[in-house]
């Protein structure tokens, strides 16, 4: 079956061509496998130094000197405004303003790929801010509610994308 | 004469969940040569324009896949031109058509849509890709998917307006039903609201039966001014003619944080239908509509949708779609053709493919059990993402 071709899947042969058909010629399919693997020098560009503060355990969020917008995730550029905007920090609480329970991992990275399921992707507000933050939620699904308080938690475990060197976690005894 | 836009013809692949025997120009081969078949004409020489509707790279395993696309189906070396607006591609792609037309810069223009999304990769790589369309430094890399966007979303409106996900497994239930009377689609099937909630639960609230389909397709659709069309069309005169009236486009935030507090419902749409009944001159949209295909990417976001294209109050969308106000035998159908969760969505094609529905029901060519009677004027409704960009399209008949 495999014959010359390494990449070759299978081969169909026509079906019994119906009448009419004007593909009748070219009703034999060949498939293969073809492979795209790539690697990427990614720069997190201007946003680089919330994540460097996250290695110190530090939650950094933007502010519009102008309209006075605090954008967490943070923004270079506040939209409404075109102004740049200035680093502040937040104290990493805040409450959850919505949430979906994922029974699947997309495998967008080790990290992601490393998470057992079900898990929480929880929208945070966090206290000082006016965008919602999106991240795990690290506790039972069954116990997470809108409305609920967290904070920030900060991994000291290594990890392959900066952005889980933080999750969010249940503030105890709310 | 006028320069609004006429549907002179249409023509479409089946859609299904893999094309085993076609790539993407083999597809589109087909969907041209139905659509051909469909205008009564020989050949394309006497179509001046181009326009390749297509969303990724990725999937389709090629780039410049438009010229090639043009090259396939003989129309070099006229002009061609390339459009991508994520899942709004094909409604997009008409927009930009209804343009060029308005605009005098061609009296004729062929748009020809298709994807591979269907099993050519895995489930997960397939998740991945669709991925790389939402915000990759903040939501991709957290381990967010577009099915958890858009589950957080429908959960803020359960919690705000009592939607309930009984209501959503109704959207389900139906447009699958609806896609039985549709021969191109993808899967139909009759389940119930039972069936729906109990299946297995993919991202809360959002199970499996809530979400739409991955598909391999193709669909074309060739614009004209009415006068191209008595000349070069000669199936045109045999039917009544479909104007492409009114068009609209709306934007929003990339990431569903950064919308609040208004993370219940799609302002991108309400701002979409509102310049397209503007143009249509359009103020009572649940009366003065008779049939629309809504972007069913899950179940609630038609839910979503009807409040935001201002059929229903906000809030009352659950209840009305519940209460059967857009089934087949309701005030104003939605999603004859089964919709991307019974027909399915080949992505550069589904915005087409939506158009071609509404026009075959204007036209009343439609199995007659999805045919909705005296259709005057249709409305498809389609977006990108959770609708970071949306567009809405208005067409009508005019005896
Ligand atoms: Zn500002």
């Amino acid at each position: 079956m495999m014959g010359k071709v390494r990449s070759k899947i299978d081969i169909r042969l026509p079906e019994s061509a119906t009448a009419g058909d004007v593909w009748a010629q070219f009703r034999q399919v060949e498939r293969i496998t073809m492979e795209l693997t790539q690697s990427y020098k990614y720069s997190l560009g201007k946003v680089s130094r919330f994540f460097i503060a996250l290695e110190n355990r530090r939650f950094l969020a933007t502010r519009c000197p102008r309209c006075g917008k605090v954008y967490a995730p943070p923004r270079p550029l506040c939209p409404n405004c075109l102004s740049v905007t200035d680093w502040v920090e937040l104290s990493g609480q805040g409450v959850v303003k919505t949430y979906s329970v994922l029974h699947f991992s997309p495998g967008s990275n080790d990290d992601v790929r490393a998470l057992e399921t079900p898990y929480v992707l929880a929208y945070v507000l966090l206290d000082g801010a006016d965008t919602l933050f999106p991240h795990l939620l690290k506790a039972p699904p069954e116990q997470v509610r809108s409305g609920m308080r967290v904070a920030v938690a900060f991994s000291d475990e290594p990890v392959s994308h900066p952005i889980h060197l933080m999750y969010f976690v249940p503030i105890r005894g709310q | 004469m006028s320069r609004i836009p006429v549907i002179a013809a249409v023509g479409a692949t089946p859609v299904a969940s893999e094309h085993r025997g076609c790539n993407p120009r083999d597809l589109m081969t087909e969907a041209v040569l139905d659509c051909l078949a469909d205008a009564g004409m020989d050949d394309l020489s006497a179509v001046e324009q181009g326009l390749a509707s297509y969303e990724s790279d990725h999937f389709n395993l090629q780039m410049t896949l438009g010229a090639i696309l043009h090259d396939t189906i003989g129309m070099i070396p006229k002009p061609n031109v390339r459009i991508e607006g994520g899942g709004a591609t094909g409604a997009m792609a008409l927009r930009t058509a209804w343009a060029y037309i308005q605009s005098g810069l061609c009296d004729s223009i062929l748009v020809y849509g298709c994807e591979k999304n269907g099993r050519g990769v895995s489930s997960r790589t397939a998740n991945q890709l669709f991925a790389l369309s939402a915000d990759v430094d903040w939501e991709m890399m957290v381990g967010g998917s577009y099915t958890g966007f858009y589950a957080a979303m429908i959960r803020a409106h359960m919690e705000a307006f009592g939607t309930r996900e009984e209501q959503f497994a109704h959207v389900a239930a139906r447009n699958r039903h609806n896609a039985g009377f549709n021969p191109i689609a993808q899967k139909p099937m009759d389940i119930s609201v039972a069936d729906v909630m109990n299946s297995r639960p993919v991202a809360e609230p959002y199970k499996l039966f809530d979400c739409s389909l991955l598909s391999d397709g193709a669909a074309c659709l060739l614009l004209a001014t009415e006068e191209w069309a008595r000349r070069r069309c000669p199936a045109f005169d045999g039917r009544a003619p479909v104007y492409f009236v009114a068009t609209g486009c709306g934007s929003d935030t990339m990431r569903l944080g950064d919308r609040y507090p208004e993370i219940t419902n799609f302002r991108a749409k309400q701002m979409a239908a509102a310049q397209a009944y503007a143009m249509a001159n359009i103020s009572d949209p649940m009366r003065e509509i008779d049939v629309a295909e809504l972007y069913d990417s899950y179940s609630g976001v038609e839910i979503q949708a009807v409040e935001d294209l201002g059929f229903v109050e906000r809030g009352q969308g659950g209840a009305s779609v519940a209460g059967g106000a857009f089934d087949l035998d309701g005030e104003l159908p939605v999603n004859t053709s089964g919709g991307l969760l019974g027909r399915g969505a080949p992505v550069g094609a589904t915005g087409i493919l939506q158009a071609i529905e509404v026009a075959q029901q204007l036209w009343a060519t439609v199995d007659p059990r999805r045919q909705v009677a005296n259709a005057r004027r249709a409305l498809t409704d389609t977006h990108a993402g959770i609708a970071s960009i949306s567009v809405v399209n208005i067409f009508e008949r005019r005896d």
